[in-house]
Parts: structure tokens; C-alpha cells; sequence
């Protein structure tokens, strides 16, 4: 007797383990649709946003963000994806697409009824290969030229005029910082890659990227790449890179009070809109002095004027999702000019669509966004080219970037290198 | 044939326990055992056996994600053996185990001589020494980055009372490895618990009989003490050990995701150049490839290690 009880009460544990172990996670009703979101500073407003499309129609929105990396790729091969899925880049979305994991979105645009010719073409092109559209971009960042108007003053320089070439720039830099009797830097013009990499926006200033316009043709060791990355070192080695890095070492957080432009500690930066907004220097540090502008072009291309490059959110459909239609209306609510204004105006970050950009909620940004809300419309616009090779690619570029700034490595050298190592899966890519 | 009186079975000249008689109790009794084992044995099929077959499986295919498997036989690992970045995370690697390890067991062998003295304050300097190893790997991590913050860090700043200018520590590339080594050493109260509990096995009447034999206390610690936990030290030297090769964790939390092995690839280690391949290129088979090498280096080491074991290890009784 109590021999059988055992087995029975073994079995049946070991049963509800295995079923406990299968059963879906965290099973949704019916009319609940999942929206996963790579960023997210603030998943309780996304939240929000999204629970007026359950005011509108009735259906439910679950909203994680920021979700971990690790957890979307098994979601996206897997049976339960989310509904829609927002992506920080889209790169990611261009090597899901190749994995046959997301979907080619025309189908989405056609049900959802998207207007396209509402969004800018820069943030577009992220998403686009050949005519395929594989993302739309759901909001962008750009990055400018911001300056300590007070430190320009203290250097004797007109503190209303910011340098109006990349030459002056370096010139401008040099006045601009303060090295001690001991040889230590106490305050630094420019630091080309604060506070990451910025090499996108020098290269496009030279005339060209790492990848041919269409994507066809992978140029890591073209004249522009060379040229953006000597034009680069050049800091490094004027001030000795031992020097800054060990002056850098001592800079508060990013987003803090602290944040070495904030303390007057770095007299120019590139850095993208979301800085003047309402979360960062008006919060962080109000009294600021400071001006923002489109970062210069070199002087003989003075045509290159108000370069940006778009870099943003890319929202995709999973391939697996259950139920197409709902994912296409959601995604159509999404990019709709009243939603984009809505969620970017308080992130204080571009809105993708025309209509979005002239919402007055983006004027009362104040002066300085707009100038980033401008240079949207630059013909000079470009976005970050994308393929399905590009974490691999970018990550050997940045190892490149990191010997040539900070070791003095010859940017041509090491740019062959990376040409060399990635031609061969490029031409198999696009084959 | 088999002598039938002899009942001794052998297997490559390994005892084997006799034969099994099969009755209705044992066949009953191996069922029950199996039950009770089974929680474990389908956690292990499910979670340890089948995702080692299948990734065996797919180091030898081009994968990705979720398209069928290209089957390319052994081209992931011939493109390994050029691939530069595999040879820097493996040299990394070594690096660690060659330094870490040994720096690692000899400071929890000092710690635990020194906390197994008779003082005043004994339980109190035993829980000091082992709280580090319950801080959780990511605080642990970011506080270390904060210590050596090299303007700021209070590292740098004691070292600068003394005159010495500190390191950039980790944005150096020749200082970001010891950085992490010091954060190791840190946290080494699991290894020194360990080496305390072979300490108090160490018997007093050895030690005694040495003393009255005029024995210092040097002669003592190298010809008793050390010998008495050479098992200790065999052990603690081999779960070291796979724990470096495997160091992943507080490279992954000082890289941030975006910059895994900087600088220049000084903290790109093996786990580390594994999780990029297969989670940010998605190149799964390439990862599995990784993952079996050093599954293969692991078992040398091990093997080679208990081969030579013999010569310094001694099992009292």
C-alpha cells in the first residue's frame, strides 16, 4: 500500500516538474499583444503610452523593456515571440532577416496602411536592402557639436561662434585646453571619440562610410576611412595618449552631474539631441553655458554641411509571431505621427516621421533641439549603412579605431587589414 | 573461459563489483533508485547530454539561428586555427590560468595558515576574510572598478601617498589583466574555507612529534603540513583552474556588452570570444566549434594534472 502511494507520488512529481518545465512562460490570454523593447529608461511610460492602444481597440499591450540580448534571440527561434519587437539598430534586424526570423514588412504596411512618405529617408534607409524593407524606425538620434560657451570665453575665443571647419575644430581644441606645470591635462579641448565612438559622422564629413552607398561594396580602407581616422589620432597624439586617458579616467558618470562637459572639464563634445532634453543637461546642469551646433565639414568641402547620421530604433515583426494582422495594425498605431511625437517628445529624442517633426511639443524642446530637429531635413542626412555582417564588422573596426588612437598604429595599415579580413565575406554575403 | 569459482570481474584491469543477480527485489529495487535519481537524470539528459550531442552536432555546420544547418565538416575548426582573435582570448586565457591560479592558491594557502592560528579575534578575522566570496560577482566587479579608478580610485590615491603614480588600470592594456587578478584575489574565501578545513586535519601528534624532534616551524609547515594537504591543494588547483579557462562573468560586467575586450582585446578571454560569436554574430556553429575545443583543453589539463598528482600528492590513510 504505502509502497504504491510512493510510486504514484513519485510519478506524479516528477510529472508536474516536466509540465511545469514545458508549459509556456508566463502565458498570455487571448487579447494580449507582447511588445519587447532592446532600450527603455522608462518601462512605466512606454507602458503607458502603449495602454492607450488598449483604450483605442480594446487589446491588451504587454510592454518589457528594456529586455536583455541573450533573451531575444531564443524568443525570436522559438514558438512565443513577441508581437512586435523594437531593436536598438538595424543592423540586428538586417542579420535576423538573413536567419529568416523577422518578417519583410510591405505586406505590414500594406494592412496597417503606413504612410512612408511621412518618414524621413536617412532613418529609412536603415531598414531598407535593395527594395526590401525589412524595419521601420520607430524613432533616430543625430549628433552635433556642442561647446562651453564660458570655457571658449576663458580662451579668448568669441564664445557665440563655434568652429566652422573640422581644421579650425582642431585649432579651437588646442586653445582650448589647460595642461599643468607637471604636463598634466586639466581641461581638454576635444576628444574625438567621447564619449564613444564618432567615426560615422567624421567619415561622411570626408565623403564616404565603410560600406558603398548601396551597400554593395565594403570600403573600411577607403581615402574618407583613412583620412577620419588620422584626422582623429591627431588628438592622441598632440596631448599623448597615456595623458588623456589617464585625465579621462577621472570623468564623472555619463548622465551625471559630473559628465566632464557638464564640469567644464571637456570644452567640445559631439553628442546627440537627447542631451538637451529635459533629462539630462536642463536637469543635470541648468546653469550651463552652452551652444549647440551641426558639427563642421572640412574646409575645402564646405558642401558637406550639416552632416548628421541617423542612427535609431528599428521595429520589427517576428517571423513566428501567431497572429500577423494584429502585430501590422499595432506597428501601424506605432508609427502613426501623433504616437512618434508623443513617446519622442518626452525621450526628448527625432521623431522618423515629417508630420511628427512639426508637432509643437518638439519647439518646446527649445532651440537648441531644434537644430537636430533641422538637420533631419539636411540634404546631408545619412543614416549608419547596415548589413547582416555588421556586429562582426563593427567590432573589428573598433578594435582597429582603439590601435590607431591608442597606440599610434598607421590607419592605413590597420584599415587593409580589416578590408582584407572581411572581403572575401562580403563578396560570400552578397552572393 | 571464465573460472567458475572466481566471482573477482574485471574491466582493463579495474575491479568490477560481482555480478548482479537479477530477482524480482533487485529489478524492484533498481526501479525505486531510478526514481528517486530521476529528477537528475532528466535534468541531465535534457539540459546537459542533449545540448552537448547537438552542439557537437553543430560545430561541424555552418548555424545561425534557426535555418537547417549547413553541414561544412571541419572548416569551423580549420578557420579557427587562422582566426587571430581566437589565438589573442586563448593566450588571454592561459594567461590567467597560468597566473591566476597559482598566485590564487597561494594566497588562500598563506590566508588560511594565518587564520587557523590560535588568536584573539580568530572567528572574527575568518568571517572578514570570507565575506568578499558572498558579494555578488557583478557588485563585486563594479566596486573593483571603482577602487582602481585611476584618477579618483582609492587604489591610486594610497599609492600616490607613497609617491608611486598608479596605473590606468583597466583602460591599459598591460594592467587590465593583474587588475582582474587582484578582483580574483579578492574573492578567494571559498578556496581558504576549504584549505582551513585541511588545516585542522593536519594531526596535532605529527606536528608534535616533529617539535620534539626539534623541528622549527618552517620544517614543519614543508615537510608536514604542506604534504598533509596536497590533496587540498590537487583539488582546489583543479576546480581553479576550470574555472579560469571558463572566465566569463567579470569580463563580460567590465566590457559592458559593447566593448567586450577592450582594451585592444587584453580582456577578450575564451568565454568571452564564445558569447561574442555565438550571441552577437550568431554564428552558432563557429561558438560550438569553440566550445568543444575548450571542453578538449580542459580534459588535458585535467588529466595531465592527476597524471602528475602522484608525484606531490599524498593521501594520509
Amino acid at each position: 500500500m504505502n509502497k504504491k502511494f510512493f510510486r504514484i507520488f513519485s510519478l506524479l512529481l516528477v510529472a508536474s516538474m516536466l509540465l511545469a518545465a514545458c508549459g509556456s512562460p508566463a502565458a498570455s490570454g487571448d487579447n494580449v499583444l507582447r511588445v519587447w523593447i532592446q532600450w527603455g529608461d522608462n518601462p512605466q511610460q512606454i507602458q503607458e503610452l502603449f495602454d492607450k492602444y488598449t483604450a483605442e481597440t480594446g487589446i491588451k499591450v504587454e510592454v518589457t523593456a528594456p529586455i536583455g540580448d541573450d533573451k531575444i534571440l531564443p524568443a525570436l527561434t522559438g514558438s512565443n515571440p513577441p508581437d512586435v519587437l523594437v531593436l536598438s539598430g538595424g543592423d540586428l534586424a538586417k542579420s535576423f532577416y538573413k536567419e529568416g526570423l523577422v518578417d519583410e514588412l510591405s505586406g505590414a504596411i500594406k494592412t496597417g496602411n503606413i504612410d512612408m512618405g511621412d518618414m524621413f529617408e536617412a532613418p529609412l534607409s536603415q531598414c531598407m536592402q535593395n527594395d526590401l524593407i525589412l524595419c521601420l524606425p520607430w524613432g533616430t538620434d543625430a549628433y552635433a557639436l556642442f561647446w562651453n560657451k564660458d570655457l571658449f570665453e576663458a580662451a579668448g575665443l568669441d564664445p557665440e561662434t563655434p568652429p566652422a571647419t573640422m581644421e579650425e575644430l582642431v585649432d579651437f581644441a588646442e586653445k582650448l585646453t589647460v595642461v599643468d606645470s607637471n604636463g598634466k591635462i586639466q581641461q581638454i579641448g576635444f576628444i574625438p571619440d567621447h564619449s564613444w565612438s564618432h567615426t560615422d559622422l567624421y567619415v561622411r564629413n570626408f565623403g564616404g562610410f565603410w560600406y558603398s552607398d548601396d551597400g554593395s561594396q565594403l570600403t573600411a580602407n577607403s581615402q574618407p576611412m583613412i583620412d577620419a581616422l588620422t584626422w582623429q589620432q591627431q588628438f592622441y597624439t598632440e596631448y599623448g595618449v597615456e595623458n588623456i586617458q589617464s585625465f579621462a579616467s577621472g570623468f564623472g558618470e555619463y548622465g551625471s552631474p559630473d559628465a566632464p562637459f557638464y564640469a567644464g572639464k571637456v570644452a567640445m563634445m559631439v553628442e546627440g539631441e537627447w542631451q538637451t532634453g529635459p533629462n539630462f543637461i536642463p536637469a543635470l546642469k541648468p546653469e550651463l553655458n552652452y551652444g549647440v551646433a551641426p558639427f563642421p565639414p572640412p574646409a575645402d568641402h564646405p558642401e558637406r554641411a550639416g552632416t548628421i547620421v541617423n542612427q535609431g530604433t528599428a521595429v520589427v515583426i517576428p517571423s513566428a509571431a501567431k497572429d500577423k494582422e494584429a502585430s501590422a495594425k499595432l506597428l501601424a498605431w506605432m508609427m502613426s505621427p501623433a504616437i512618434v511625437a508623443e513617446e519622442f517628445c518626452f525621450n526628448a529624442n527625432l521623431p522618423t516621421s515629417r508630420k511628427a517633426a512639426e508637432d509643437p511639443c518638439f519647439k518646446e524642446l527649445g532651440t537648441k533641439f531644434q537644430v537636430f530637429v533641422d538637420l533631419m531635413s539636411s540634404p546631408n542626412a545619412y543614416a549608419v549603412l547596415t548589413t547582416p555582417l555588421s556586429f562582426e564588422l563593427n567590432d573589428a573596426l573598433a578594435a582597429a579605431e582603439e590601435k590607431i588612437l591608442y597606440t599610434g598604429a598607421d590607419p592605413k595599415t590597420e584599415l587593409d587589414a580589416v578590408q582584407a579580413n572581411f572581403e572575401a565575406k562580403f563578396i560570400e554575403l552578397n552572393k | 573461459m571464465d573460472d567458475p569459482a572466481s566471482t573477482e570481474r574485471k574491466f582493463f584491469g579495474i575491479k568490477l563489483p560481482p555480478k548482479v543477480v537479477w530477482t524480482k527485489r533487485t529489478k524492484a529495487d533498481l526501479r525505486t533508485g531510478l526514481l528517486f535519481l530521476s529528477p537528475w537524470l532528466i535534468g541531465f539528459l535534457l539540459f546537459t547530454l542533449y545540448p552537448m550531442v547537438v552542439s557537437f552536432y553543430y560545430s561541424f555546420t555552418i548555424y545561425h539561428s534557426k535555418r537547417t544547418p549547413d553541414w561544412v565538416g571541419l572548416q569551423n575548426y580549420k578557420d579557427l586555427l587562422t582566426d587571430e582573435k581566437f589565438w589573442i582570448s586563448l593566450n588571454n586565457t592561459m594567461y590567467m590560468v597560468a597566473i591566476a591560479v597559482p598566485l590564487g592558491l597561494l594566497a588562500s594557502f598563506l590566508c588560511a595558515l594565518l587564520l587557523n592560528l590560535k588568536v584573539r579575534g580568530q572567528a572574527f578575522y575568518r568571517v572578514v576574510y570570507f565575506l568578499p566570496s558572498i558579494v555578488p560577482t557583478v557588485a563585486g566587479t563594479i566596486l573593483f572598478l571603482w577602487l582602481l579608478n585611476p584618477q579618483v580610485g582609492l587604489v591610486n590615491t594610497l599609492l600616490a601617498q607613497i609617491g608611486i603614480q598608479g596605473p590606468n588600470w583597466m583602460a591599459d592594456p598591460n594592467w587590465s589583466k593583474p587588475a582582474l587578478i587582484l578582483l580574483g584575489m579578492w574573492g578567494m574565501g571559498g578556496t581558504i574555507i576549504i584549505y582551513l578545513s585541511g588545516l585542522q586535519d593536519v594531526p596535532v601528534s605529527l606536528i608534535e612529534a616533529a617539535e620534539l624532534d626539534g623541528a622549527n616551524w618552517f620544517q614543519r609547515l614543508w615537510h608536514i603540513t604542506i604534504p598533509m594537504v596536497s590533496p587540498i591543494t590537487l583539488f582546489n588547483l583543479i576546480t581553479g583552474m576550470i574555472g579560469m579557462f571558463q572566465y566569463f562573468a567579470q569580463a563580460y560586467i567590465v566590457g559592458g556588452g559593447d566593448s567586450l575586450g577592450r582594451p585592444l582585446n587584453s580582456t577578450l578571454f575564451y568565454s568571452v570570444y564564445l558569447y561574442q560569436n555565438a550571441f552577437l554574430f550568431l554564428k552558432m556553429g563557429y561558438a560550438s566549434a569553440m566550445a568543444w575545443i575548450l571542453f578538449v583543453i580542459i580534459l588535458i589539463f585535467t588529466l595531465l594534472l592527476l597524471k602528475v598528482s602522484d608525484r606531490f600528492t599524498y593521501y594520509a590513510g
